[in-house]
């Protein structure tokens, strides 16, 4: 194997300012993060500050942002209603987004210990559905598990994750996705693609040449011989 | 989407519209000329007039093994192509005509790779490319002597090797850019010329808030006046990924002669015999990977029903006596027995036989390293794996009978097969891949523990650690609190401030246990948010009173906000805006200057419009007026960015016209001439001795500016010195001094992970990782849905 070739700081840095990349396309990518993370009123100042228009109206972002408050409360009911209010294909042609709300409600159920809701919501709604797929089946037992260590004092941590505020906001983060998705936007922010393509390209150059790597938190640069 | 121009289309070079990737044929190119003037000719030849030079110094090269017939056989085995070729650019302009035995010598050696550094001496050409007329043949001359009369001028050969434009399925790659088709350089694109058409657009922006807009691009080094970064290319010249286009005439068993487009391959002799000898074919240039994907196709010609024919691809070193897939490093699908034949591999049945009137295409996927087939616009699959990891690519066809002909398409013809199609399935495919990958912990410390790579890494721990959920949409936030941070946006700022708070009470985030170790400043940004929300306020007034010209303000405001800014570097920043004060001083007596002028010149227009309707009273006063030396309104505020002398009504001239209010005027130009002056003298005073060449240099240049009697209107240094560009970098420069003086970097962290990652990605390209041309960073990042 040949060895390594090296890039120098100073070489590197000349290529750095070679890029081209203007400041209103860093603007954009600013906008698509707080319009896809749903920061309406930053997305709306920031449209000011930098007369950059938003690729979508304001009062999608507010709406997609009282599903995801709703479904942080625990709310499952108000964010499916409003889910339909704004589009309700959504929930229609994706039955697994619909299981998810489904599974969310059962677990706010059990986390209230309203276990007799939560047994028959169980058998009217998700059962059916645990029907259809082997995966649907296996989460509503995980779910169901809950009801068996609800009063032990150290469950499995795969069924006691599910209480956790992790879930809801897992739960509203694929709700906002399958929402961007209707909305023909991106639905991941491109800022974390950006970090993606980040990872994947420092390590495959790696492999061929020595380079500064970069602390991505302060853009400063290390450099190893 | 297949045809998106490229970048480069926004540059008004005329050239650029053979680069379109619209124009797929050369007519599409040429404009009509129906009685192209003398002077026409001149101009069209004119490139050329280096050209000959260059031939002459490769007359003693071999001249290859065409005879002069060979030129003939060639278009009698394409009787389709002959008719058109005869209708040449060059014979058609009978002002051509004395020139024509210079362009002759060319028949036979045209296919010649053309040495690199006679590519790089060939002028820019006008869109009626000359380069079409390079090569014309000695057939064509022969064939359009008596037609020439008639023969209308856009018809111009499909078969002279011209440039043609990059096919659009390698507009995938994210090195398009640098991927030449034959002949002349693409005029580079270059990024200044982007950003001062985009920058058109947002002078509101400039004047509103900062405005290092323009000069973001750059912010690590000084900021460079714009007219003199058009001339600074984006990617060096040398970095050029040149597209086999052609057949080599050096490159090729003495057996096959080359036409002289470069694409077609005529079997001459007798046929050898046997399995192993044959006449094989290779293109001047190997393929660079950094197209991703790399397709040709070939047609076969010839007579006989059965060819002895294999297609693909060998390495520089392979024999040409060998059909390819015979030796060592090399591929190919044979047209006798529809066998692909490797020596990795014995030879396999891979496709259906082909023959004459087929059309075979040939693929390297540089994602996947296989090489894949296409038959007569279908695809047929993958012949071979592991091809061109580390070996240079050449397109190679080999033939073996008399009589066997077959002619390449490079890209300069639509292609049978949709490889648009293709190549847009693989770029999805290996983004999704890309888009795959988790990110990595070692980002937060832009190091890892050791200088293994990667692979060693994985082996010493089994796993890489990577980042939760929550840490990447902390990364997230830091990486977008700190860009609007730094450009300044405070509402902005305040805004996503609140509404994170509000998001992260609600959702009562339990504290992450292994989220301490890392320097995420997410959890203390809310108590800073007031500190952070000052200091971008009052770095907000500094710029904005660079931008508006009101240096005192920015001064005191420096002073007392960031009072190591001005003194840093022996008091440089203090020197430079007392610089611009001293210009803006100037300037406001050009202003004056300039509207005691315009004035002058409404009122004589005034006086004779009035004096037709009353000549009698006002001619005196009028008069009186004209002869005055400093006429002019005391309450208009001459300001740079709004001269104000259209909005006068004329009739505020003629009722402010007593002699108190003139000599305001002159009073008022005389005070602005002292003020400036005194300011002189103190710079003088403050500057003249100091040791430092740059100082010495700014201060003498800016001092220099008093020679001029509008310096905005001088042009060259000196207007870059006074314009308000000038303003913008002395605001850019000091926001970046403020930001460093707090130990902020000079740019966002954001801008420097977008540039550091187009850097790996196009790094990756040049060392031939196919993927990363399908890691399209301004598709993907940057272009609006």
């Amino acid at each position: 194997m040949p060895p390594k070739q090296l890039i120098r700081k100073e070489e590197w840095e000349k290529r750095l300012h070679d890029v081209q990349v203007t400041k209103t396309d860093l603007n954009r990518l600013i906008m698509d993060y707080l319009v896809i993370e749903g920061y309406k009123s930053a997305a709306e100042e920031f449209s000011q500050e930098t007369n950059l228009e938003p690729a979508v109206d304001f009062e999608s972002i507010e709406s997609r942002m009282d599903i995801r408050e709703a479904l942080q409360r625990g709310d499952v009911e108000d964010a499916i209603t409003r889910v339909n209010d704004l589009n309700p294909e959504i929930l229609d042609t994706n039955p697994a987004l619909y299981f998810k709300l489904q599974q969310q409600k059962l677990i706010e159920f059990i986390r209230h210990g309203r276990i007799a809701e939560a047994l028959q919501f169980a058998q009217d709604e998700l059962a059916p559905r645990g029907e259809e797929s082997p995966e649907f089946l296996s989460e509503l037992e995980r779910t169901m598990a809950l009801l068996a260590f609800e009063s032990a004092p150290n469950p499995p941590s795969a069924i006691a994750e599910l209480l956790s505020p992790a879930q809801r906001m897992k739960t509203a983060g694929e709700v906002n996705a399958a929402i961007l998705e209707s909305l023909s936007q991106g639905k991941e922010v491109k800022l974390v693609g950006l970090l993606k393509l980040l990872c994947w390209g420092e390590n495959l150059l790696e492999e061929k040449v020595a380079f500064p790597k970069l602390n991505v938190l302060d853009g400063s640069f290390v450099e190893r011989g | 989407m297949t045809s998106r121009p490229p970048r480069s289309s926004s540059i008004p070079i005329p050239r650029s519209a053979s680069t379109s990737n619209s124009a797929r044929s050369i007519e599409a190119l040429i404009p009509i000329p129906f009685v192209p003037p003398p002077a026409r000719h001149i101009h069209a030849t004119s490139p050329h007039s280096a050209r000959p030079i260059a031939e002459s110094r490769r007359a003693g090269l071999p001249d290859g093994y065409r005879s002069p017939t060979t030129g003939n056989s060639n278009v009698s085995t394409s009787p389709t192509r002959s008719t058109s070729r005869s209708f040449s650019l060059a014979s058609s302009v009978p002002g051509r005509n004395p020139s024509r035995t210079r362009y002759e010598p060319r028949v036979g050696r045209s296919a010649v790779p053309v040495p690199p550094s006679t590519d790089l001496e060939l002028p820019v050409q006008p869109s009626t490319s000359p380069s079409q007329v390079r090569r014309v043949s000695g057939t064509s001359l022969r064939a359009s002597g008596p037609q020439k009369p008639i023969v209308p001028l856009h018809v111009v050969s499909r078969t002279t090797p011209v440039a043609f434009p990059r096919p659009s399925y390698l507009d995938y790659s994210s090195l398009r850019q640098l991927l030449q088709t034959e002949a002349p350089i693409l005029p580079i694109p270059t990024r200044k010329v982007e950003v001062s058409l985009t920058s058109g657009g947002r002078n509101l922006d400039d004047i509103e808030f900062f405005s290092d807009e323009d000069d973001s691009s750059e912010p690590s080094t000084p900021p460079r006046p714009r007219a003199l970064s058009v001339l600074v290319p984006s990617v060096s010249q040398e970095r050029i990924l040149k597209l086999p286009t052609r057949w080599s005439d050096q490159e090729r068993n003495p057996h096959l002669s080359v036409a002289p487009d470069g694409r077609k391959l005529s079997f001459e002799g007798t046929s050898l015999n046997g399995d192993k000898d044959a006449a094989s074919a290779r293109t001047i240039h190997p393929i660079p990977p950094g197209c991703g994907i790399y397709y040709f196709e070939v047609e076969i010609l010839g007579k006989d029903q059965k060819v002895h024919i294999s297609i693909g691809f060998t390495g520089k070193s392979v024999k040409l006596s060998r059909l390819p897939g015979w030796e060592p490093n090399s591929w190919g699908y044979y047209g006798d027995d529809g066998s692909s034949l490797c020596t990795d591999k014995s030879g396999s049945l891979f496709g259906p036989s082909y023959g004459v009137g087929d059309t075979i295409g040939c693929g390297i996927d540089f994602t996947t390293y296989k090489v894949f087939y296409t038959k007569n616009g279908t695809l047929i699959g993958s012949a071979f794996d592991n091809v061109g990891k580390s070996l240079d690519l050449y397109p190679t066809v080999g033939l073996q009978h008399s009589g066997e002909a077959i002619r390449a398409n490079f890209g300069q013809d639509p292609f049978k097969y949709d490889i648009d199609y293709h190549v847009q399935q693989q770029y999805n495919a290996t983004w999704s891949k890309i888009m795959d990958t988790t990110l990595e912990r070692y980002l937060l410390q832009g190091h890892r523990r050791s200088g293994f790579s990667i692979a060693s890494i994985t082996n010493d721990n089994g796993v890489k650690p990577s980042l939760t959920e929550e840490e990447s949409k902390r990364v997230l936030k830091q990486l977008v609190s700190s860009y609007l941070v730094h450009h300044g946006y405070a509402k902005t700022v305040r805004a996503l401030e609140k509404q994170q708070e509000a998001l992260d009470r609600e959702a009562k985030q339990p504290t992450l246990p292994d989220g301490a170790d890392h320097d995420i400043e997410m959890n203390n940004a809310s108590s800073k948010s007031n500190n952070i929300g000052i200091d971008i306020e009052s770095r907000t007034n500094i710029v904005n009173a660079v931008l508006a010209g009101d240096i005192d303000t920015a001064i005191e405001s420096t002073r007392t906000h960031y009072p190591a800014v001005l003194e840093v570097d022996d008091h440089l920043m203090l020197f430079k805006l007392r610089c611009r004060k001293f210009v803006e001083l100037i300037l406001e007596t050009t202003e004056i200057k300039k509207e005691i002028k315009s004035l002058r010149e409404r009122e004589v227009e005034c006086h004779r419009d009035l004096e037709t309707i009353h000549d009698g009273w006002l001619d005196e006063e009028m008069n009186m007026d004209i002869d005055d030396d400093a006429p002019g309104p005391l309450h208009i505020r001459p300001t740079l960015d709004a001269p104000s002398i259209m909005s006068i009504d004329p009739t505020t001239v003629l009722s402010a016209n007593d002699a108190g209010f003139l000599e305001g005027i002159a009073s008022q130009y005389e005070s602005a001439l002292n003020t400036a002056i005194t300011y002189g003298q103190a710079l003088t005073n403050d500057y003249q001795s100091d040791p430092r060449p740059d100082v010495q240099q700014r201060f003498k240049k800016t001092l220099g500016i008093v020679a001029w009697e509008d310096p905005l209107e001088a042009g060259g240094a000196i207007a870059e010195l006074v314009s308000h560009d000038a303003r913008i970098a002395l605001a850019h420069e000091i926001n970046q001094a403020i930001l460093k003086s707090q130990g902020r970097p000079a740019q966002p962290a954001l801008e420097t992970v977008y540039r550091h990652t187009a850097a790996c990605i196009n790094q990756l390209g040049l060392l031939g990782i196919g993927s990363a041309a399908f890691a399209d960073m301004s598709r993907e990042f940057l272009q609006q849905s």
